[in-house]
């Protein structure tokens, strides 16, 4: 029907490319901001949408020239990017390092929580005023928009280009991304060039935003997050702070999942790109196009994570606090507060696997939502499918989470800092897409009904009071073994190789094996959770712990303070409980919640309760 | 068919389960200064303006679903279609002259939140009926809580083909895929005389279900579909799909979408080459799917639910009084919630304030006024309702218009 010499693999490859384009215009900016302050930047995407309103607004509502609503976008954002620099990250500079990763994550809750307040959360059309020739290319054809995103992705990455290398306030630029304390004892403003490089990648940022806006006609205020974490895997393929690199990343990004799509079909796009993710960063873990070698990150000058000195709880208060808990439903009939302490109990789980794992030996994982959905269905399947009965397929769920979960994540073993954090984002995006596609096992998006109820002797443990106790007396044997595991020789020794890999290695401590270790302990529990929340909710599908969940738990984990197990406990409670209690605030709730969690970073950035 | 829990009276009848009396009272007053304010009505804020004509203690139902969160905009659509039923309702004096008004409670849908919810309606005495959620995760995992409660758990939104199996206190109006994909494959097939099908659907539950009955239905009709490809919810660039789906060469599109993503293939369908008729499924029915899609939507077929220029009382009374309180064009999904409210306060009207006598009302209400159905009945055994109606449109100019029977020429005009 369409004869063309190449076939359709032509078409495969301009449309990769034509996607690969708009992934670079969110690239750039994350790799300038990382470039500078190892930073990954959550916001970015919601700086993004904020483009793309105020692009809305020129254009629909005050009618101006092109040219005039491109040059307000820009400077929009770049105000905005100065503002988060300076109000969000700059209070934050001797904090850990977790916490500026965290603040972005809280400041796109109320950038995008105001945006849906302020424009309603329907998507609005964004009508593009270039002309609308075509220019026809194998079975199909660019449009002006196109060329015009290329122009601007390539015009921008070679103006930084110039900017970085030929002026003196890009040499300030790189001598700081090089080494902050060394730049600054040089006398450079270190502060002035955070906030350059903010508002430069936020202006981009949020043309990016207006672009793509018009390119899908279609803009609405939670745009941002997708289209931030695909830039985030571009710019990681091409390299993290290498702004040509990230170009390339994401137009081999595009390939990879348009060559996907034509092999696979469409179900498999984001699966392709996430493998490949991970094939990259464990073959080249500096990115595709960044120099061969590379000092290693930091050497000796502490991590990751920054020790502080932890609130220790009183043993007394603790023992009254579990016996207060396991006497509550004595106490308060009221379902509605045991559901939702039962609920924390549940993500208090979640929050002590990853609290082990981000927290104790320093691999910050993003993608731990996979683990409770591995153990859920393990757990869903073996009581349908095996006619186990459930109180043997829940510890059975742990055994199998800890065992993919620890498989999955080994190849990631070998990288440090921000890259862990992105292959395990990858792994809990492919545990998901594995259970959309597996259908003969999983059931596809179909998902499993029906899933039995825990019970004993025949008799269903459904009221309130079991909802409450099972999770809570799950925790606290979970929560007593951890305690035990990490004073112990085990414990010092997942310390010391989060606090230096180097050093531990050079002491004999087997890194694989003892993050191998902590991984499976993490899966298990993880997974027993997951298992627990599949038996409670009765129906599951790929949908019901989708990657928000990992975020959650992160934020739970830094919020109690890493490696902290009642830490864990309570920045469940916190977090599970907060939106709960903003309940009433209606459609502000989230925007309350946002807010809160940024002024808890504010001023306690290395948790509640402090890391341990 | 799971058996049903012994019936727990116990879980909403304790006093110290009620503790929101006056926190409620407060809260109204500032959620009315917050609607006041955004120009949004929360809660039942929109109908109490009108609530004059029904005085007497308020009737309650319960609302579990998304405000806030990614499918804010569906819950938004909610609200709009509640706020007017309700506005009609009470105007007309309500139930025996006790106006109706409702709780909605954000879930974000999100199973987690909404079993919260689910705990929370059964244990306020005040709810007499809960409605929603929005997904499947998070409408099935309430389910048992309101099954063992004894509280009807009514799904508008839940065409997941085992949702009302989860109990006898779990009821839908949900329009039933097996009903409804086969409208659209006569459309496709028997009208447009399509012979080569390509789909695109949503890979989730209700997608993939539609998806399946679609294909069977087509193959009864004698067409082959020669491609079926799933997406994801958020998905925005479908140029590789369109591609693959081009090489197999089709001589019709069907999309089994929502409005946003339907706009979005089809504007992406005339730069990869595809000039063939689409054939959407009724949810893509919204302003919205014209607006966001722009002139690549002109010549898209589909079997919407309603037509506002359809001369039935029920769409007639529910078009009108739309446009005039929300000065915009309907779509499906505030009237699907339109609707839902209509249920409610048939099932209400006949149980009265007792929940289980409201589960056995839906067994004998019959022909309750409906924007989707005409007149609901619900069947008791499967606890959903039959005989959707449907008209056939084609978007021309811009606009939705009845399909005059013309062949399809050409999708982009």
């Amino acid at each position: 029907m369409f004869p063309t010499s190449f076939g359709p693999w032509l078409d495969y490859t301009i449309n990769g490319l034509v996607i690969g384009n708009i992934y670079a215009l969110l690239a750039v900016g994350l790799a300038l901001i990382f470039g500078v302050s190892h930073l990954i930047n959550f916001a970015h995407g919601s700086v993004y949408m904020v483009g793309a309103y105020i692009g809305w607004l020129g254009i629909t509502k005050l009618n101006l020239p092109l040219p005039v609503t491109f040059a307000a976008v820009a400077v929009g954002c770049g105000l905005l990017g100065a503002v988060i620099e300076r109000v969000g990250l700059r209070p934050l500079r001797n904090a850990p390092r977790i916490a500026p990763l965290l603040a972005t994550i809280g400041l796109s809750v109320v950038l995008d929580q105001s945006a849906q307040l302020l424009f309603s959360p329907d998507p609005r059309a964004l009508p593009t005023q270039l002309p609308s020739w075509r220019i026809a290319i194998g079975g199909g054809s660019i449009g002006a928009l196109d060329l015009l995103i290329a122009g601007v992705g390539i015009g921008s990455a070679a103006l930084l280009y110039g900017f970085l290398r030929f002026t003196r306030l890009g040499w300030a630029v790189r001598a700081t991304a090089l080494d902050r304390d060394a730049a600054q004892q040089c006398g450079v403003d270190v502060d002035k060039v955070n906030r350059t490089v903010f508002a430069i990648a936020s202006a981009l940022g949020g043309v990016s935003g207006l672009l793509v806006g018009m390119y899908y006609n279609t803009i609405d205020p939670n745009m941002g997050f997708q289209a931030g974490l695909k830039g985030i895997v571009a710019q990681l393929i091409g390299g993290v702070g290498n702004v040509p690199g990230a170009i390339a990343g994401s137009l081999l990004l595009g390939l990879i999942e348009s060559y996907g799509i034509a092999l696979f079909g469409t179900s498999y796009r984001n699966l392709f790109a996430f493998v490949a993710l991970i094939l990259i960063l464990v073959l080249r873990p500096n990115g595709l196009f960044a120099k061969a070698r590379r000092l290693p990150p930091e050497p000796l000058t502490g991590t990751f994570i920054a020790p502080s000195r932890p609130l220790v709880l009183p043993g007394w208060l603790i023992g009254l606090l579990i016996v207060a808990a396991l006497a509550l439903p004595f106490a308060v009939q009221q379902p509605y507060l045991l559901q939702t302490l039962g609920n924390a109990w549940l993500y208090a789980l979640l929050a002590l696997s990853l609290t082990l794992v981000a927290g104790t030996v320093g691999q910050v994982s993003l993608g731990h939502a996979g683990l409770l959905a591995i153990g859920a269905y393990a757990s869903a399947l073996l009581a349908l499918d095996a006619g186990i009965p459930v109180l043997l397929a829940v510890p059975l769920a742990g055994v199998i989470a800890a065992a993919l979960g620890t498989a999955l994540v080994f190849p990631a073993f070998r990288l440090r800092g921000h890259y862990v954090s992105i292959a395990t984002l990858a792994v809990g995006e492919i545990v998901t897409l594995v259970i959309l596609n597996w259908e003969s096992l999983t059931r596809g998006p179909i998902g499993v009904t029906g899933v039995p109820p825990l019970s004993v002797a025949g008799t269903p443990l459904v009221s309130g009071q079991w909802v409450y106790w099972i999770p809570l007396v799950v925790l606290l044997v979970f929560a007593g073994v951890q305690t035990r595991l990490l004073s112990s020789h085990l414990g010092r020794t997942l310390r010391a190789i989060r606090e230096d890999d180097v050093a531990a290695r050079s002491y004999g401590v087997d890194l694989n094996r003892y993050k191998g270790l902590a991984f499976a302990v993490a899966g298990f529990v993880a997974g027993v959770g997951g298992a627990l929340m599949a038996h409670f909710y009765s129906y599951i599908n790929h949908e019901t712990f989708p990657a928000p969940v990992s975020m959650l738990a992160l934020t739970m984990v830094i919020l109690g303070g890493l490696g902290n197990v009642a830490g864990a406990v309570l920045g469940a409670v916190v977090l599970v409980g907060l939106p709960e209690l903003f309940r009433a605030a209606a459609e502000y709730r989230m925007l309350i919640y946002g807010v809160v969690l940024l002024l808890l970073i504010r001023f306690r950035p290395q948790g509640l309760l402090g890391t341990v | 068919m799971p058996t049903r829990p012994p019936f727990d009276r116990s879980v909403f009848r304790r006093p110290s389960a009620q503790p929101g009396v006056t926190r409620r009272t407060v809260l109204g007053g500032a959620l009315a200064l917050a609607g006041a304010m955004t120009g949004a009505g929360a809660l039942a804020g929109g109908s109490a303006a009108h609530a004059a004509a029904a005085s007497g203690e308020p009737l309650w139902f319960g609302v579990s679903g998304p405000l806030t969160g990614p499918s804010a905009q569906y819950g938004a659509q909610w609200k709009k279609g509640f706020d007017l039923a309700l506005d009609q309702i009470n105007a007309d004096g309500g139930i025996q002259g006790r106006p109706l008004r409702y709780v909605f409670e954000d879930s974000q849908n999100d199973p987690r939140q909404s079993i919260a919810i689910a705990q929370k309606f059964v244990a306020d005495p005040r709810i007499l009926i809960e409605l929603g959620d929005f997904s499947s995760p998070a409408s099935m995992a309430a389910s048992p809580i309101y099954q063992r409660a004894g509280l009807v758990q009514f799904g508008f939104t839940n065409s997941h083909p085992d949702f009302t199996k989860g109990g006898d206190f779990v009821w839908s109006n949900s329009i039933s895929q097996a009903e409804e994909q086969p409208n659209v494959a006569d459309f496709a097939v028997t009208s447009l005389k399509l012979k080569r099908l390509a789909v695109l659907h949503l890979n989730t539950d209700w997608g993939r279900t539609s998806k399946d009955i679609f294909v069977k239905a087509a193959k009864e009709r004698g067409a082959e579909v020669v491609a079926a490809e799933g997406y994801l919810p958020e998905e925005k660039d479908f140029r590789s799909t369109l591609v693959r789906v081009r090489e197999a060469n089709p001589d019709g599109i069907v999309l089994i979408s929502y409005y946003a993503d339907g706009a979005a293939i089809a504007r992406q369908l005339k730069p990869v080459g595809l000039t063939q008729p689409v054939v959407a499924v009724g949810s893509v029915y919204s302003p919205k799917f014209l607006e966001l899609g722009g002139e690549a939507v002109n010549g898209v077929h589909t079997r919407a639910n309603f037509f506002p220029a359809e001369p039935r009382p029920e769409v007639q009374r529910f078009v009108a009084a739309y446009r005039a309180k929300h000065n915009e064009e309907p779509d499906a999904f505030a009237a699907y919630a339109y609707d839902a409210v209509l249920v409610a306060q048939a099932v209400i009207a006949a149980g009265g304030t007792d929940r289980t006598a409201i589960r056995d009302a839906f067994t004998r209400v019959k022909d309750i006024p409906s924007v989707i159905f005409g007149k609901a009945t619900f069947d008791p055994d499967t606890r959903r309702v039959s005989g959707v109606r449907n008209v056939k449109l084609v978007v021309r100019d811009g606009a939705f218009a009845l399909w005059d029977g013309a062949p399809p020429t050409s999708a982009t005009n």
